[in-house]
């Protein structure tokens, strides 16, 4: 059945997006491993389906600064990733790749802008492919944009592009745990509503 | 939307691309703040009307005049528009912050409603706050000075 919300997704179809998010992030996390050169893995990735509200409540308020690097995807699927980065996340990546922290995104200088640009694309560009081998389709990225500011701002961007369609928002995410600490890095992907089910069915899930 | 009258400050938090809207009545200070993500209600069968700017400004202005107020003095402030991600291809609906300013622009201009002042575009988030006694606006952007509005 062809869905038209979010919300109408059946337990079965969700366990297939959380098996892909799994799949994804666990292929992101291996990327950012080498590259940072850490044992890193991945929790229990969750998918999660929200209003605007939760969503805000779920990344920790609107008005907290974050870092966010945005990537547009095309082609068979259209959708929006974000690989959303607190400070701490921030801090293992400068630590590992420039053998320094910051205090306060507002320290961040070219080079470390462009470090956490880099991190934030090796982690979408493994995700999209591992989701584009394993369910056959392709897609095209474009270059990875970095913002830093209020994470409510950051989240509405796929609200808004989606808002059209629907009044909620699929997050597909999980944390990453370096050296036994746990790492918050939110890792969103919000396809379409016509792209998921293509996707699911692709996959097989959905009943044509 | 959330309304006040006479005291009490009506807050959104970080607008990107969606506008907020001060809407006011000085004479009996009653105070409505809108919070729109969209440009147009094209929806069919789906009733967000505060969502969209078109549906959520008349909507607001409406039950504003409920509420005792007279369209012919209602003035409006807003902030927001921003253009978040500087990404090539900007996806089938464009520069969205953009598109919502030049709505309610539109929005405003239709209704008879006086644009007072304005903060709009860039590519900042903004939080706005709005006092129902005075009419002011105030804005707070990270790595930006506060500005009244």
């Amino acid at each position: 059945m062809e869905i038209k919300n979010y919300n109408e997704l059946s337990s079965l179809e969700i366990d297939t997006l959380r098996e892909i998010g799994s799949i994804g992030t666990g292929t992101a996390a291996t990327a950012l491993s080498e590259m940072l050169n850490q044992r890193i893995r991945i929790t229990l990735p969750e998918v999660r389906i929200m209003g605007y509200n939760e969503a805000i409540d779920w990344i920790g308020g609107p008005e907290a600064i974050t870092a966010g690097v945005l990537v547009r995807i095309s082609g068979q699927m259209n959708g929006i990733m974000l690989s959303v980065q607190p400070l701490e996340f921030v801090n293992l990546v400068l630590n590992s790749m420039l053998s320094e922290e910051i205090k306060d995104y507002e320290d961040l200088g070219e080079m470390e802008r462009s470090a956490l640009v880099e991190v934030g694309n090796i982690m979408i560009s493994t995700f999209i492919n591992a989701l584009s081998d394993l369910a056959g389709i392709t897609m095209e990225m474009t270059i990875p944009s970095l913002t830093v500011d209020m994470q409510g701002a950051i989240l509405t961007v796929p609200m808004a592009e989606y808002g059209g369609q629907t009044d909620y928002l699929m997050t597909i995410g999980g944390n990453f745990v370096c050296n036994d600490k746990e790492v918050p890095c939110h890792l969103i992907l919000s396809p379409d509503v016509r792209s998921l089910n293509f996707l699911l069915r692709k996959l097989g899930v959905t009943d044509v | 939307m959330k309304m006040a009258q006479w005291d009490g400050t009506l807050i959104t938090y970080a607008l990107g691309s969606c506008i907020g809207i001060c809407l006011y009545d000085p004479q009996i200070k009653l105070a409505a703040l809108i919070h729109i993500m969209l440009p147009l209600n094209m929806e069919a069968g789906r009733k967000n009307e505060m969502k969209y700017a078109d549906t959520g400004i008349r909507e607001t202005l409406k039950q504003m005049t409920a509420h005792g107020a007279n369209k012919a003095r209602i003035t409006a402030k807003i902030a927001g528009g921003a253009k978040m991600f500087e990404v090539a291809g900007n996806g089938a609906l464009g520069n969205i912050g953009q598109r919502n300013i030049e709505s309610v622009r539109m929005t405003l201009r239709r209704e008879g409603i006086r644009l007072l002042a304005e903060n709009v575009g860039g590519s900042v988030a903004r939080t706005l706050s709005f006092d129902a006694a005075t009419g002011q606006g105030f804005i707070k952007a990270y790595g930006q000075p506060d500005i009244f509005l």
